[in-house]
Order: C-alpha cells, then structure tokens, then sequence
C-alpha cells in the first residue's frame, strides 16, 4: 500500500508537463502535494540492511539514473554550447559569478529535482520556502528590474549578469540560459529562483570570496551503500527505507556554518562586471565575523553566546505540518526571516509579511536611548536622562542626544545592499496637547523621506558623482557616505529644538528607528509613481517626556540599558565621530560606576591610542590588564603599545597569546604578522598572513606582505598573484573626488556625510532651517 | 489615445532593426522573425504549449503594438501564445478598456507586473483559450494562450490558467 502511494506520487510528478505546471501556480497557492504514509523509525534504530535483490535493484536504478543524468546532459550541452557567448572564455562559463558545477559542460535543469518532490515529505519547508525569499530570489520586480537594466545596457548585456544570477537563479546560470538567443526553457526554474536542490547539491566551498563561491554537484537525492551519489529524483521508497542515505546525499555539515552562508551574503564588484576594479559589494559573513556573535573576534566592546547566521535567521520551531526532517516537532525555519517586506508584499504572502515584521520587531536588535540634553549657551550635559535631575523653561533651546546601539544584530544596521533599503531615525517633539514642535524623519506626502532625516544608508555614485539610484552596480566607482551602524557598535544623532514660548507642562521626546524595504525612489523606478506605500515598520523606539520646571530621576522602563551600558555606548559614539575627549570623559563614567570593569579602561585606552596619546593609553591598558591579565582585548592594545615602545619580545608575548586565545583574530593574525616581518622573521610572518588570509581572503596587508615574502622565496609567480589582487582591491585615491562632487551637488545630504553633524530647526547662518521641519 | 511607441531596447532592439532591415530590403511587409520576442524566448514557449514552437515578431507600429506570436501545429491540435505590448502613456486607462472587452468572467491576477486580470478568450470556431491583462509601469500587456481545440487533453482549461500565469510572469519580468 505504501509502495502504491509513492509511486502515485512519483507518477504524478514525473508525468506530462508537472514542471510547468508547478511553476504555473499563483504565488498565493502554497499548499504542498498530500503527504506519504510514513513513520519514522525509534532514535537509534539501526539502518535497513538490504536483501541481495534489493541492493541489485538500487543497482540497476542507479545505472540507468546515471546513463539517464549523463544523456540528457549531453544532449543539453550540444543545444546549449554552440549558441552561447563565452564572454569571458571556454573555461569561464559562469564569470563574473564564481559558481562551479562537477562533470562537463553546463548542466541541464531537469537534473535538479523539483521543489515538489521535496515536498512530498518535507511539506513544512516547502511551505515556508515558497514564500521566503529564496524561492523568490529571481522573479521579484525588485530583483528583475535591476538585472534588466544590466542586460540592456548597451555596454553590458545578457552574459554580465551571470554575476548576479549566479546567487539568484544559479540553475539558470549553470544550465547556460544566460545568453543571447537562450535555448532553455526558462519556465522550469525562473519561478523558483534558489530552489531545495541548489542549497542542498553544493559540495564544496570555495573559500568566503562571494559572489556564489561553491561547487555544484549533480543533484542527488540519495546515495547507494557505498556513498556513491544517484543523479536526480528517485521512488520515494527508496528515501524512506534508507534516510541516512537520503541524509549522506542532501545534508552536509557546511550547510549549518556561516561560511556556507558567505557564498551569497558576502558580494564584490569584479572587474570582469565593471571594467574598472574590485569593489567591495557588501559582506553581512564578514560583519558577523567581527561581531560578538562570531567570537572569533577580541576586539568586540561587549561579548555574547556564539551564533551563527541560521541561529538567527533559521530559527527551529514547531512545524505545522509534516515534515520528516523534524526533530522533535521542531524544524529549522526555511523561511530566513529578515527585513525583506517587499517580497511577501507584492505576492500577498501575509503570513510571511506578519512574520518579518515580528522578527524586525522582537529581538531586541537595536537599543534607541535618549541619552542627554544640553541647553543653549551651556556646555553642561546633562545625563544619563531619567538618572540626571534638570530644569527646563519655556524659550530654551534644547540639543538632544540619542544614542542608537546596533545590540543584537550580528551585521551591521542597514545589511547588504544599503543602497536601496531604507532605515532612519523618527525625531518628534510634540507639547502636552500632542501639537508638532518638531519633527525629523517624517515621509512627504509622496512616500519620500525627509532628505534630512538620519538614515543609516550610504550613497554610492558614479565616475561623474551622480547617485546610482537604481542599482546600476556596475556604475559604482566610490561611495559619497556610508552611515550604517556596524554590529556591537553604537551612534550618536544631535537634534536641536526651542521649547515653545507658550509651553506650559511637559513636552515628549521620541525617538524611532523605522525601516522600510525599498527606499521609495527605488520603488518609483520599478513601478512608477502610482504603486501602493510599502510598509514601514518601527523597528525600536523610546519616548521621555521632558517637563517645563524641575525634572527629577525616573524609573528605568524594561527594555533600558543600565547607566554603565549607556555611558559606554555615547563613549563607543563618540569615538567613531571623531570626538576624543568626549569620548574617554563618557568612558570614563563607566570606570566610575564600574570601578573593577577591565574593558573600561581598554576603552580609554584604545580612545588614546587613535587619539596618539600613547602615555596615558598606557595606563589605561596597564590597568585593564592588572584587572584581567589573559583579557585579550587589552593585551592587542598592549601589543601595539609595546611596539611603539620597541619592547618586541613583550609586543610578540602579546600578540601570540591572543592569536591562541582567538585564531581567527584577523587584527591580532594581522599585527603579529607585521611584527614577525619588521624582525625579518620571513618564515614566521608567512605563517601569520597566510592565516590571515584564510580569514579575509580581501585583507590588503595579507596581499601586500605575502607578495614580498613569496618573492623573497622564490615564488615569483605566487607574488605577482598577490601584488595582482593588492592592486585591483586597493581603494581608488581618485575615487573619493568623485563623492565630492555628489556632496557639493546635495548639501542636505553632504551634512550626512560628516560623522560629527547636528539635526535642527533652528535658523542657520544662511536662513531657513537647517534640518528638520 | 496616449502616445504609442516601439517598445523593445538593448539587444532586441538591435536585432529587430536589422531584421526590419532585411525585410525592407527584400519588399517583405509585415515583416516577421523568428526567435528575437524579446519578452519570452521559443524554448520557454515551446514548453507551454506542449511542443516545438515556431515564434515571429512583428515591431510595434503606428497605433499598433508589437506582437510575438509562437504556434505548435500538432496532429490533433494548433495551440498558440500571442503577446501583444503596447507602451502608452496611461497605461491604466487603456487597461481598464482593455479589460471591457474581458467581459464579467474575469479574475485579478495577484503579483503580476503592476496590476493584471486573467479571463477566457475561447473564439467562436470551438478553440479554446485563456487571456491575460496586465501591465508594467507603462507598458501594456496581453497573452493569449489558446488551442483550436476545445476539449484539449493537454491544454484544458486548468492547464492553460497554469501555463498563462507562467507565461505572463515571464513576460512581466523581463518588461520590468
């Protein structure tokens, strides 16, 4: 009975057009096929041992799977290759992409076996896939409208895109659709953009160089008793009497670490895209890798438990529907929840909608804190703000401080294409009867952002400094601003308001971080002006009410720092906006409420490092480490101290003890690389920045270095590999011109620019406002 | 009547204008050619009509839209995927006018270019078929898909709302 309804099964989708017609379906259909009979078998129990006759059966299937998978690849390459622009060579099919497939030739797309075969028994996956984003990685307006601005462009065309498809439509791509005149038929996978057979046929990775940096293999969905992969789909009896064989062929352990997760969410601009250089596209990998969350990295201001990318992002929950890869009831969520609105949007998939914004919402990412005020003609701040006692009067003119940490977010706020997501700060300041005082970050009636408003965007331009405002990577030649808040790391935004003249009780403060995904210019350039608003979600918010007379402590609210983490988090601000002093003062309000706190004084003393005052970082970093003397992070900053010093041997102690404590340290790998190779210790300093290397394969100094040291041994062809890639990934000293002249062209955006800015109604010296409304 | 111009660019266009330059050349009006449909290729529309297609364009012209048009000649059956596209300046208001011609028995077609609606469009000889609206900022679109027989037993009228919702997400996507 079980044997008969596999088989249906199997028939119904074998048989006729089942492919088409799958693909076919209106996006809201989500149901998955009718389960298989099925019971798992106890934990623990050992494999089915099979019969002679069955192992011959397996046999004789997996003969004609393999003469089958080999003819129909044969006969796909001889339709496909004759046609098709080998832009970049024979040997380069899939270039600008990275993407490699085993055997020869491009690879037919029939050979991957579809989503609904997987759903047959994995229908809580499916179910969740057709709706995430990876099953829409192609078909999106928001996605295709990028891509054909790059086919049409009358410098590029068709084969560049294999850059770009080669993550969002890797069938497409290794089946050799993407040229002029394609012979595919398209309809079998465009719809289902990164469909089950994708992740789960990657053999290898291919370093963390991006751009999809792994090695396809045939797909296989089981393999025989000797390990000895079976192409294509086969009888589901065959899964269901072997799933550890079904487990060998689909499950590798790469599929659970980050690095997996690197081949696509890490992306540079190649010059075989751009004609111009290597340009760092995003990497959320290497953000996650210097967060806390990696732990890999000593540097981080504060620590937390390791997570991966699929701790966040593929969360285990209890599935709703069968699904026999369940453990427990619980299944990894394969719908990677993240701050994509759009998609589930545009096809009305409002289970997923509600859950991304749950997701945007709940975790504690983002700690919005309204540190401090300062009055006019003062230099008194006064805070922490619910700590701090004050007064206030009618006609003061009030700067506010807010703070916004990026807490718990293992990349930094905006991730990936920052360009055309969209997340800002809401500034209002309404009086008692809830009147408007103020208000920065508010959207024009057109859906536009006030352009005035703290977004935590960048701004690349073109060789002319025009804005790419429609994604046009391959345009980008420098980057007028990247005001993204990086993972752990916090910022401060200054706004300037008057207290009315007729203010009489209290006014309210908020801050909000909003988000919405696509910034509304973006969303113009794929469906024109007249499409509905894209939602907006409020990521984080705090509101303080500020009274006109005395203002005296407050309870903290639930989800407030404590003082320490506040001080701590403007002290972290304000040393990124360049503000030295401020910085160490605020640092040093932490020594004060945390007196036995190591990494306090390391944060004075690293302040003073960048700051070049090296005697008083001195005695800051002493005294972290007479605190905590294996604290790695002081012990780098020792490490650099020494070497100014000239204390080697001690700057050498450092620098390895912390490579032992955290091998995947790039700085600490970095650092004792440059020492071993000012001491001429060649063999040594080759050790550290080959290490380093694996770590960031983009790191400049492992470039620079290991070209002279390879030279110096005699590999002459190994260095000029490295002095190659130093030259092409070395920043452009032209290109920073470039932003200058967008930012002359936008002086609203140009205060942006500057880390050090403030947010105000107030007149400026040229009239008008200077921000805000 | 808003505005209404040749709606191909890139490639395609290059492609089309040397075809219309060949055909010029050899007094041939209108001039079709194969395998250039710059919104769905013929092995796509060779898969969704059951069958090797042979595909033709013709340019849009003045007051008329630009056509593909694939047909699979079978034994039992012909079956044909026609797109038509148009780039008007209120491409809603001539939507909305297409759409009357739809009659009643038409559907919203969710996720498809801007906005679009599927209805049948069975002709009076016994054929049938199924016709989607829709349009791409300001282009507009139709797809018919259609077979000159009625009961089809590859393209019934469940198959070809299948089929027509892939072609038109092909045809949308690439005017995106």
């Amino acid at each position: 009975m079980k044997k008969k309804a596999a088989l249906v099964a199997m028939m119904s989708l074998l048989m006729g057009y089942g492919a088409v017609g799958r693909a076919a379906q209106a996006p809201a259909a989500t149901q998955p096929p009718s389960p298989l009979a099925y019971t798992p078998p106890p934990k623990g129990t050992p494999p089915a041992v099979d019969t002679p006759a069955q192992r011959e059966a397996l046999a004789a299937l997996k003969a004609k799977a393999v003469q089958r998978s080999e003819e129909e690849r044969k006969a796909h390459n001889s339709m496909v290759t004759p046609t098709y622009n080998f832009r970049y060579g024979k040997g380069n099919p899939y270039t600008p992409g990275n993407i490699q497939v085993q055997g020869e030739g491009f690879i037919q797309p029939g050979a991957f076996p579809t989503a609904e075969y997987c759903a047959v028994c994995h229908q809580e996956a499916y179910s969740q896939w057709r709706q995430a984003l990876h099953s829409n990685a192609f078909r999106t307006p928001f996605y295709r409208t990028s891509v054909n601005l790059l086919i049409r462009d009358k410098t590029r065309g068709i084969a560049f895109a294999r850059h770009c498809d080669s993550c969002h439509n890797p069938i497409g791509v290794l089946g050799g659709a993407l040229t002029e005149d394609s012979k595919v038929d398209r309809a079998k996978f465009d719809s289902d953009g990164l469909t089950c057979m994708t992740c789960h046929s990657v053999l290898k990775l291919n370093l963390t160089n991006g751009n999809a940096g792994v090695e396809m293999g045939v797909p296989s969905v089981i393999v025989d008793e000797n390990g000895n992969r079976i192409p294509g789909q086969v009888p589901f009896e065959q899964i269901l009497r072997h799933p550890e064989r079904h487990s060998q062929a689909v499950m590798h352990d790469f599929l659970h670490t980050p690095e997996f997760c690197a081949a696509c969410h890490k992306a540079n601009l190649p010059d075989t895209l751009n004609d111009y250089k290597f340009i760092r596209a995003f990497t959320a990998y290497d953000e996650w890798q210097q967060s806390k969350f990696s732990q890999r990295n000593p540097l981080t201001f504060y620590t937390a438990d390791f997570t991966t990318c699929q701790g966040c992002h593929m969360k285990r929950n209890p599935n709703a529907l069968p699904d026999y890869g369940a453990k427990n009831g619980t299944f990894a969520s394969h719908r990677w929840l993240a701050g994509n609105t759009a998609v589930p949007f545009y096809y009305g998939f409002d289970e997923q909608l509600s859950k991304t914004i749950a997701f945007l919402r709940a975790g504690n990412y983002l700690n919005v804190d309204i540190f401090a005020i300062k009055k006019a003609a003062s230099d008194k701040l006064i805070a922490p703000l619910g700590t701090a006692s004050y007064s206030l009067a009618p006609n003061d003119t009030v700067e506010a401080f807010v703070v916004i940490q990026n807490k718990n977010i293992g990349h930094s706020l905006i991730p990936e294409v920052r360009d055309l997501y969209e997340a800002w700060v809401e500034f209002t300041v309404k009086d008692a009867e809830g009147k408007e005082i103020y208000h920065s970050g508010f959207l024009k009636p057109d859906g536009m952002l006030d352009p005035r408003a703290h977004s935590f965007t960048n701004r690349p331009v073109t060789d002319t400094g025009e804005f790419v405002d429609n994604h046009k990577v391959w345009t980008i030649q420098s980057v007028a601003y990247d005001n993204s808040v990086q993972a752990g790391r916090s910022v401060l935004v200054r706004y300037q308001f008057r207290m009315p003249a007729e203010a009489r009780g209290a006014v309210t403060v908020t801050a909000r971080v909003n988000y919405r995904h696509l910034r509304q210019s973006y969303l113009n350039n794929i469906f024109g002006k007249d499409h509905p608003a894209y939602p907006v979600v409020e990521i984080a918010s705090r509101s303080r009410v500020l009274k006109i007379g005395e203002n005296t402590p407050e309870a903290a609210e639930p989800g407030d720092n404590p003082d320490w983490m506040r001080w701590n988090n403007l002290g972290i601000a304000l040393l990124d906006q360049f503000q030295y002093q401020e910085s160490i003062d605020a640092f040093s309000e932490v020594i004060k409420l945390r007196p036995l706190y190591a990494d306090a004084y390391t944060n004075v003393g690293l302040t003073e490092i960048v700051w070049e005052k090296y005697s008083s970082a001195r005695r800051a970093i002493r005294r972290a480490l007479s605190l905590d003397p294996n604290n790695a992070r002081a012990l780098y900053y020792d490490g650099l101290l020494q070497r100014r010093e000239g204390n080697t041997e001690q700057e050498i102690a450092d620098f390895r003890k912390v490579v032992e404590m955290f091998p995947q340290s790039r700085d600490a790998r970095r650092e004792l690389g440059i020492t071993y190779y000012q001491q001429n210790d060649n063999p040594a300093a080759l050790e550290q920045f080959e290490a380093l290397q694996q770590i960031d394969p983009d790191d400049l100094t492992a470039h620079y270095n290991l070209s002279i040291l390879y030279r110096r041994m005699g590999k002459p062809k190994e260095a000029a590999e490295q002095q190659s890639m130093f030259v092409d990934k070395k920043a452009d000293p032209g290109a920073p011109t470039y932003s200058l002249n967008y930012l002359r062209e936008h002086p609203e955006i140009s205060t942006e620019s500057i880390p050090w800015h403030l947010h105000s109604d107030m007149e400026s010296n040229a009239g008008g406002p200077q921000n805000g409304r | 009547m808003g505005d209404r111009r040749a709606n191909r660019t890139g490639p395609a266009r290059g492609l089309a204008t040397a075809a219309l330059g060949l055909c010029l050349l050899f007094g041939i009006t209108p001039c079709d050619a194969a395998n250039n449909c710059a919104w769905i290729n013929e092995a796509t529309a060779s898969g969704l009509l059951g069958g090797d297609a042979v595909g033709s364009f013709t340019e849009a012209a003045a007051e008329q839209p630009a056509v593909c048009t694939f047909v699979n000649r079978g034994e039992a059956a012909t079956h044909t995927l026609r797109i038509t596209v148009e780039s008007i300046s209120d491409a809603h208001a001539r939507l909305a006018t297409l759409a009357q011609a739809c009659g009643t028995d038409q559907a919203a077609l969710p996720a498809i270019g801007n906005e679009a609606l599927v209805c049948a469009a069975d002709d009076r000889k016994g054929g049938l078929g199924e016709r989607v609206l829709g349009r791409v900022r300001d282009q507009v679109f139709t797809i018919t898909i259609s077979s000159t027989l009625k009961r089809d037993p590859m393209l019934t009228r469940e198959e070809m709302k299948a089929r027509i919702y892939t072609a038109a997400e092909q045809v949308s996507g690439n005017l995106f």
